[in-house]
């Protein structure tokens, strides 16, 4: 390589280098993403759950109908 | 969970202009190497992911110090959502290096003190994830992962000295290089340009990450809280 007068053909190795950084960088977002769609399904689903378990504190014959 | 705050949504725009300018700045600003050709480019992310890496490992044993101190809840999420980012832009460092190694070296990896000490590091920071799963008591978790990321931190500092120190092959851009480096190159006006441009750029690009990240951490934590509160009903 310290012998040629025209730089080296590597366009290719920096196509490959900028797929793999730009992936590995979408990658980790879409996880954050999925991450706060699942936590805001958890959220739906305690606040329904909690709805469900607010009569049964208030009635407690309301739990063993 | 609560709206995004708008100081969050400016940051996320101003980091999606400066990664935008810095893809301009790497692929049409800067020239092409003159020996290696385009695959030089690869560098100047590849330098920007090692940075992150490194200031995020950091932040880690510096909120671990906090939080040992304090013993405050947040300062634990902010050393556990550093260390994620960290381990992911390492990877990205070893990964991009090792892409650009195999027309320049000649091999997709060798046994250099850099690699090494690169790879030993992620491993570490893998580990304080992994470990921190395994511990059910939010305190002892938190102690321990404080403690931990303050001495996985010394792998950072040998990771940046052992081009410096040891004899290699990876070249030293910042400094003189090893006679044996193989890759080494003279930068230009523009280079240097592109180069702290892109550093800056991930320095936003981590930010952004990271107060998403611990609003994630929060957001988790409360759902837990909630979880444990309708149990005991």
């Amino acid at each position: 390589m310290l012998l040629q007068d025209a730089p080296a053909e590597t366009f290719n190795y920096m196509a490959f280098g900028y797929s793999v950084i730009l992936s590995i960088m979408g990658l980790y977002v879409l996880s954050l993403i999925s991450r706060f769609r699942n936590l805001e399904r958890d959220k739906e689903l305690l606040d329904e759950l909690s709805a469900k378990a607010e009569p049964s504190i208030e009635n407690p014959s309301d739990a063993t109908r | 969970m609560e709206p995004v705050p708008r100081s969050l949504k400016i940051l996320t725009g101003i980091t999606i202009v400066l990664f935008l300018t810095a893809l301009y700045m790497v692929f049409i600003y800067a020239p092409r190497e003159a020996i290696m050709g385009d695959v030089q480019r690869v560098f100047y992310f590849h330098v920007a992911a090692g940075w992150v890496g490194a200031l995020a490992f950091l932040v880690t044993a510096i909120a671990g110090g906090v939080y040992l101190a304090k013993r405050e809840p947040k300062w634990d999420r902010l050393a556990e959502s550093s260390v994620e980012i960290g381990v992911v832009f390492t990877i990205i460092n070893i990964s991009s290096g090792s892409i650009w190694a195999r027309p320049i070296w000649n091999t997709w990896w060798t046994w250099d003190p850099r690699l090494v000490t690169a790879t030993i590091m992620l491993l570490l920071y893998f580990a304080y994830l992994m470990l921190r799963q395994g511990i059910e008591d939010p305190d002892r978790r938190a102690r321990f992962g404080s403690v931990y990321g303050i001495a996985a931190f010394i792998s950072v500092p040998v990771t940046f000295l052992s081009i410096r120190l040891f004899r290699t092959i990876h070249p030293v851009v910042i400094g003189s290089s090893d006679p044996a480096a193989e890759g080494a190159f003279d930068m230009t006006a523009r280079m240097v340009q592109a180069l702290m441009f892109s550093v800056l750029t991930f320095t936003f690009v981590y930010a952004t990450l990271l107060r998403y990240r611990i609003r994630l951490g929060r957001g988790t934590e409360e759902v837990e809280k909630r979880k444990m509160e309708l149990i005991s009903l």
